[in-house]
């Protein structure tokens, strides 16, 4: 644990990664905190900070920056730039997490079956995968999130329809790494001392998963990010008042020409979370990959 | 009437141009527009969409006779060609006058003027009228107006001329240029009416029925050269036609290219650099959006090519007032106070696109209007009335409600405008819960008795600027449909006014007529029974060559038969 510590530790963009998505979570975690310190909310108008002769464009520079609105205010509206980015970090990380956690769950879950079973559950199972993989998943989400009720918490749905079509890809990584695994003689000692199916794959397979999976699983983050990002700008996605970054997206792309900023910060906060927790990922992947230490070894 | 009524007035609105107006006047970009001198050129149309998904007299829904069509179909009256509350008139176009009724506005006659021909030189006669009216009954073309098919005597069960040859009884044609139409009921609007395109004449041996709308023989000053649905319209001059012949059309440039199926920023970028050809570019159906309003500041020369205008609608909460806690006048009242005018016309685009509405008829004259606010809310709302109003009525720790909306904001009627109702109201101890309804099966869940929500937000614009059809498809208590496509969201049944529109429809004197619809729109404020919020008004750019382009009241755009490129 130790030595995995150290070895991330050296990779400086990793440890940048990590701080960025560290403080992210935290922005996401504080945000009412935040807002309230800021004296804002995310939902009230302020029709005096808006010019509505000129279709509702921030009055004073850059989107209205002020010391009472740090991010400036949204055109139109009025509202709190600051409070509905914060709001947009808990929607946003929220949905991808959920969403990561459910497609981990399930492909490990499938992967393990498949990987432990005899040839026709595999067999089965594997091409089960290969159609979630397949599968048009943006045009089958698009249509789902429309004609699911209105009363159905919209982020939870977001995040549950987002981890049922992409657990795919762990599934596979799973099924591989059980079927190496397998073979192992540790796992042949353990069924021959006469341990039950479910016991192997718990004690035996299971531990042996855990870095592949964890690795996929940090790299699958920022991807779901930017699902939820993608069905909230098409509309589909967290309904408002509530905001998410892809709405905020969504809702900025006419005004590009004359508030710039409104666009800016959705975009850079989608940047910046999506870089970091890639980054983050990277990191963990090379600090668990024994292969990739032999080269650095060898490097130095 | 049914319920594509607003979807598809607003469509035709939208696609042909036909939206409209409070402000007016004459806009132009050059030195001055002289009518004697104005022919030549080739004007240029850049649209989203195709003018009208049917090219048909009989399919299109359009007010006055839209603004393209309105170059290939003469109809028996038209709006005037004029800016402001003038072009809100009507005028004669194939008849001598606007129309001669009985004592009681049952029976209307007119006349078809002199030398009045089609595309290919034959003469256009009454007959030819009737028969394009009977085609519109036909259900292999559908999309009119529903007025004829309601108003006519027994025409209801008319299955149109390709089923029933021998037309209908109730519009008579004792000569080749006279045509007598029959009524069930008096309806003094009749002449706005005969400016829809089913009046537009259409020579029998010529219908190719569903095939027509690739042809249509045009009675215009232009006609069609060669035609693409949904992708490009070009129209050459009609020979057969002159100003003689025709006193509202001037008709100036020699030649009209449309193209479709354009991205509304590349249209307004097109038309706002006006680079070559684009010079000469106007749209029919796209309006600067708010976000693109702060450039006009900064450009003084695009900031002269703005019509200014916008086809007459009004915006508004809408409840059942027959059902708790609307039955209330006073919680009716505490919404009305609540309301804040300000966010909600922010919301909108703001004060250049929209202005706040304490009436239900729009700031236009010949609607009637009556300026009244009897529940003064002032620009932000008066949460604390509103409180006092609620606890009066039994509700001291405020009310929940649900309010439904469109999913999307291009109609005005979407979450925008929900975040900024649902934050007024929150000050006034009213906790709004949103519903957001598909938008395409958004008016027909509205329009059900069974599944209209509790609070909804509305839209509606008539089919021509008078007071009737404002009112009268959402108050008239005899117009409430249970069974779906009904209008009537208060649920409204009050004898007085059922019997004061059966009162009005029986005049004939438009300005009569406007009068009282105003004191009715009054009448009905007092009751509250619903939330009037908002006007919506509209900003469309045209070319650097564009001249004459004036904005009436009736469209609330610029005229493609009055512009010039030359």
């Amino acid at each position: 644990m130790r030595l995995l510590w150290n070895r991330f530790r050296a990779d400086r963009s990793a440890v940048f990664g990590a701080v960025v998505a560290g403080l992210l979570v935290l922005l996401a975690i504080t945000a009412p905190l935040l807002t309230a310190l800021e004296g804002q909310d995310t939902t009230s108008f302020h029709n005096d900070l808006v010019d509505s002769a000129r279709g509702g464009v921030p009055l004073g520079g850059f989107g209205g920056i002020s010391p009472q609105h740090w991010f400036g205010v949204e055109p139109q509206t009025g509202r709190d730039l600051f409070a509905r980015i914060a709001e947009g970090a808990q929607v946003s990380l929220l949905v991808a997490i959920c969403a990561t956690l459910v497609e981990v769950l399930l492909g490990v879950a499938v992967g393990l079956l498949a990987g432990l079973s005899g040839k026709l559950v595999d067999a089965l199972l594997s091409r089960v995968t290969d159609i979630a993989i397949a599968f048009p998943v943006t045009v089958f989400s698009l249509a789902l999130l429309a004609i699911v009720p209105e009363t159905f918490p919209r982020p939870l749905l977001v995040a549950v329809v987002i981890g049922v079509f992409g657990w795919g890809g762990t599934a596979r990584i799973t099924r591989a790494q059980a079927l190496s695994l397998r073979t192992r003689d540790f796992v042949a000692a353990a069924r021959l001392s006469g341990a039950s199916g479910w016991r192997v794959a718990r004690r035996e397979i299971l531990p042996g998963l855990a870095a592949p999976v964890i690795t996929y699983g940090a790299l699958l983050l920022p991807t779901n990010l930017i699902a939820e990002a993608g069905l909230s700008f098409l509309g589909v996605g967290v309904r408002p008042p509530t905001s998410s970054w892809g709405q905020m997206l969504s809702s900025a792309t006419t005004w590009f020409r004359s508030d710039p900023v409104y666009v800016l910060l959705p975009a850079f906060m989608v940047f910046l979370t999506v870089l970091s927790f890639t980054l983050f990922g990277e990191g963990v992947r090379i600090a668990l990959d024994p292969r990739s230490t032999r080269l650095s070894r060898k490097a130095a | 009437m049914t319920w594509t009524r607003s979807a598809l007035l607003l469509t035709a609105g939208v696609l042909l141009g036909t939206t409209a107006a409070c402000g007016g006047g004459t806009r132009t970009a050059g030195g001055a527009f002289d009518p004697n001198t104005c022919q030549g050129g080739t004007l240029r149309i850049l649209n989203q969409k195709d003018a009208g998904s049917h090219l048909d007299p009989a399919r299109l829904y359009t007010s006055g006779g839209g603004n393209i069509p309105s170059l290939l179909f003469r109809t028996l009256t038209t709006r005037n060609r004029a800016g402001g509350a003038e072009g809100a008139k009507v005028v004669p176009d194939l008849a001598t006058d606007t129309g001669q009724a009985n004592a009681d506005a049952t029976v209307w006659t007119y006349h078809l003027r002199d030398g009045l021909k089609f595309e290919d030189g034959t003469p256009i006669t009454s007959q030819d009228v009737k028969y394009g009216i009977e085609r519109s009954f036909a259900a292999e073309l559908p999309g009119g107006a529903p007025y004829l098919h309601d108003w006519l005597v027994e025409a209801e069960d008319y299955q149109g001329p390709y089923k029933q040859p021998a037309g209908i009884p109730a519009i008579e044609t004792p000569d080749a240029r006279t045509i007598v139409f029959h009524l069930n009921s008096p309806h003094g609007d009749f002449p706005y009416l005969a400016t829809a395109t089913q009046f537009a004449p259409v020579p029998k041996a010529k219908d190719t029925g569903a095939d027509y709308e690739k042809h249509p023989i045009s009675s215009g000053p232009y006609k069609i050269d060669s035609y693409q649905k949904g992708k490009s319209l070009t129209l050459v001059r009609n020979e057969n036609w002159s100003r003689q012949v025709d006193g509202n059309r001037l008709a100036c440039p020699d030649r009209i290219e449309g193209s479709y199926g354009l991205d509304a920023a590349v249209i307004n970028q097109r038309i706002s650099t006006g680079s070559g050809e684009d010079a000469n570019a106007v749209t029919t159906d796209t309006d600067l959006g708010p976000s693109e309003l702060a450039q006009l500041d900064s450009n003084p020369e695009l900031a002269k090519r703005v019509a200014k205008g916008g086809f007459p609608y009004t915006y508004y909460l809408a409840f059942d007032t027959t059902k708790a806690p609307f039955d209330n006048q006073k919680v009716r009242e505490a919404f009305t106070y609540a309301v804040d005018r300000q966010s909600v016309v922010n919301a909108a685009g703001g004060s250049s696109l929209a202005y706040p509405a304490t009436t239900f008829l729009p700031n236009n004259k010949s609607m009637g209007y009556q300026a009244f606010d009897y529940f003064p809310a002032g620009q932000n709302g008066d949460p604390a009335k509103a409180k006092q109003l609620l606890a009066e009525a039994g509700f001291p720790n405020g009310i929940t409600v649900t309010l439904a909306h469109r999913s999307d904001n291009s109609n005005g009627d979407g979450p925008a405008i929900a975040t900024a109702v649902q934050d007024a109201y929150k000050k006034a101890g009213i906790t709004v819960n949103l519903q957001s309804v598909d938008a395409e099966s958004y008016p027909q869940t509205v329009g059900n008795p069974a599944t209209q929500p509790q609070v909804s937000i509305q839209g509606w614009g008539a089919d021509w600027p008078s007071g009737g059809p404002f009112l009268v498809p959402i108050f008239d208590g005899r117009q409430y449909i249970a069974s779906g496509g009904n209008f009537n969201t208060a649920h409204l049944n009050d004898p007085a006014v059922n019997a004061e529109i059966d009162q009005i429809n029986k005049i004939t004197d438009p300005a009569q007529a406007a009068q009282r619809w105003g004191a009715l729109d009054a009448e009905l404020g007092k009751k509250a029974v619903d939330v009037p919020l908002y006007h919506s008004t509209s900003l469309r750019l045209f070319g650097k060559n564009v001249r004459n382009a004036f904005v009436s009241d009736w469209t609330g755009v610029y005229d493609l038969s009055a512009v010039s490129v030359k």
